[in-house]
């Protein structure tokens, strides 16, 4: 797997270019805005999803028959996918957060617990995002992979919408039990989330395992 | 060191139905028109695609028990794919050298600087023997026992061609374990090269000849209608209709050359043998 991690690098190095535009952006948002909240989500989702890109490399100029020839499992490749984006979106998030508590704290704009609790509800969506991109972009591919994309999240936006009809109707003030949540209850769902959506990136992990097992190069 | 028993595929409008060896220390070639299964039959023994039947045995081991271990004693080239094009060769050196345990970074380097591959460029920027000698020479550096060359030469020019040729005759005078698996549309490479040949048309194996046979044994004989029909067919392969009457392919050239001293006797050669096999009519 290291070999296949070192491939990708490689690969994320083609984009140098429009990462570190990414990365002076995110400074300047850091530094001179006074929502980190997006800087930090802008990072790990960008980092973490180019996982996904190179999946799209790996198929461009039909490199997969050669690719899996090399001594390279069709598990192994769809679990480095798994581990590259998590190294790769952690990373993201580990740094900007740390940028964003430095200055923060330099300012002496917020606490540590304001500044952290946001961030950390990051960790679930990428972990969701993770989840949900790699087997989509494994099974149809960069092209149908869109489409199948688009439907995907309108079907989450869909079940959100019903999901605070149904509140609604049930007299649930959903806006009121979120602000009334304490730090400590706050964190107990955050990592509840995290808990629940690395059991969701396992039963992707699988899967995509299945799908990749099924593909024909 | 490979072998695999009636391996079937089936697509909508070809199947293939393959079966070949490729013994220790022996150069095996692989032979046939566009279309006919080479790469089908490459594509099955390296599992990358499914296969509806048959079996694939490699260092007498099961395909479906292959392992990453078994894998590194596997030097592969295919025509159609290679190295993702956004790498350079310096990019994909830390990637071979942990991918496989005995990757030989020095010949690699060696052999870099001998064929003129640049370290720093963009493999997509490569010319087509570039990419070909990069392949091949990526195939050979971690010590494999088996070399699976699909079109190793496809598209390479006569210089280009004689160099990657020398690189494979080397690697296979430095250890008579090793055994090469070869396809080319190339007839000459394959002459010079291969100790066996498999003739494979729509599908099926169709001829498998040692090459020195069939250069010394093979023939096709001219002849005109009357020659024809006095010609003993019993060692005639197959024949064809031509303007002077047929041109027929046979095995026993020598029996020919002795009872038929006046017809027209053309030694044998791939082309011909392909040729006459695909083209003529079976007897």
């Amino acid at each position: 797997m290291t070999g296949l991690l070192i491939k990708d690098f490689r690969l994320l190095k083609v984009q140098k270019n429009f990462f570190t535009l990414i990365v002076f952006i995110l400074l300047g948002m850091i530094l001179f805005s006074e929502d980190n909240f997006f800087a930090v989500s802008f990072a790990t989702f960008i980092f973490s999803l180019f996982s996904t890109s190179t999946v799209s490399y790996d198929e461009f100029d039909n490199g997969n028959p050669f690719l899996f020839s090399l001594p390279v499992t069709r598990k192994g490749y769809v679990l480095e996918k798994y581990c590259f984006g998590l190294i790769l979106g952690g990373s993201a998030w580990f740094v900007s957060t740390l940028l964003v508590v430095i200055v923060q704290l330099t300012k002496g704009a917020a606490s540590l617990t304001d500044l952290l609790l946001p961030s950390l509800a990051l960790l679930p969506f990428m972990l969701f995002l993770l989840a949900v991109m790699l087997p989509i972009q494994l099974k149809f591919g960069s092209e149908k992979g869109r489409i199948v994309l688009i439907g995907v999240i309108g079907l989450i936006f869909l079940l959100g919408v019903l999901a605070v009809k149904a509140a609604e109707a049930l007299h649930i003030n959903l806006a009121f039990l979120f602000n009334s949540l304490s730090s400590l209850s706050m964190s107990a769902l955050i990592f509840g989330a995290i808990a629940v959506m690395l059991l969701l990136l396992l039963l992707s992990l699988k899967i995509s395992m299945a799908v990749m097992n099924r593909k024909e190069f | 060191m490979l072998k695999i028993e009636h391996v079937r595929k089936n697509y909508d409008t070809f199947s293939l139905d393959c079966s070949l060896e490729v013994p220790q220390g022996c150069v095996t070639g692989l032979i046939g028109q566009n279309g006919a299964g080479k790469t089908t039959t490459f594509k099955a023994l390296l599992g990358l695609i499914s296969i509806d039947g048959g079996s694939i045995q490699i260092f007498d081991k099961n395909l479906q028990e292959f392992q990453v271990q078994d894998k590194q004693k596997l030097g592969v080239v295919l025509s159609d794919s290679g190295f993702s094009g956004y790498l350079t060769v310096d990019d994909i050196i830390p990637v071979l050298t942990h991918l496989y345990d005995s990757f030989d970074q020095s010949f690699f380097l060696q052999h870099l600087q001998k064929f003129g591959l640049p370290r720093g460029k963009k493999i997509r920027e490569f010319s087509t023997g570039m990419k070909a000698k990069l392949k091949v020479l990526a195939a050979i550096s971690h010590n494999p026992r088996l070399l699976i060359l699909d079109e190793p030469t496809a598209g390479l020019d006569v210089v280009a061609r004689d160099e990657l040729l020398d690189m494979l005759r080397t690697f296979m005078e430095q250890d008579e374990q090793r055994s090469i698996l070869i396809s080319s549309h190339i007839s000459s490479d394959l002459e010079t090269m291969c100790d066996d040949l498999y003739m494979i048309h729509e599908g099926r194996i169709i001829l498998h000849e040692d090459t020195d046979v069939l250069l010394s044994d093979y023939a096709l004989l001219k002849v005109n209608e009357e020659q024809y029909r006095r010609l003993d067919t019993q060692y005639l392969l197959c024949s064809r209709k031509e303007s002077y009457g047929y041109s027929c392919l046979t095995n026993q050239k020598q029996f020919y050359l002795e009872n038929y001293p006046e017809i027209a006797v053309e030694k044998g050669s791939i082309d011909n043998v392909v040729t006459m096999m695909i083209r003529g009519e079976k007897l």
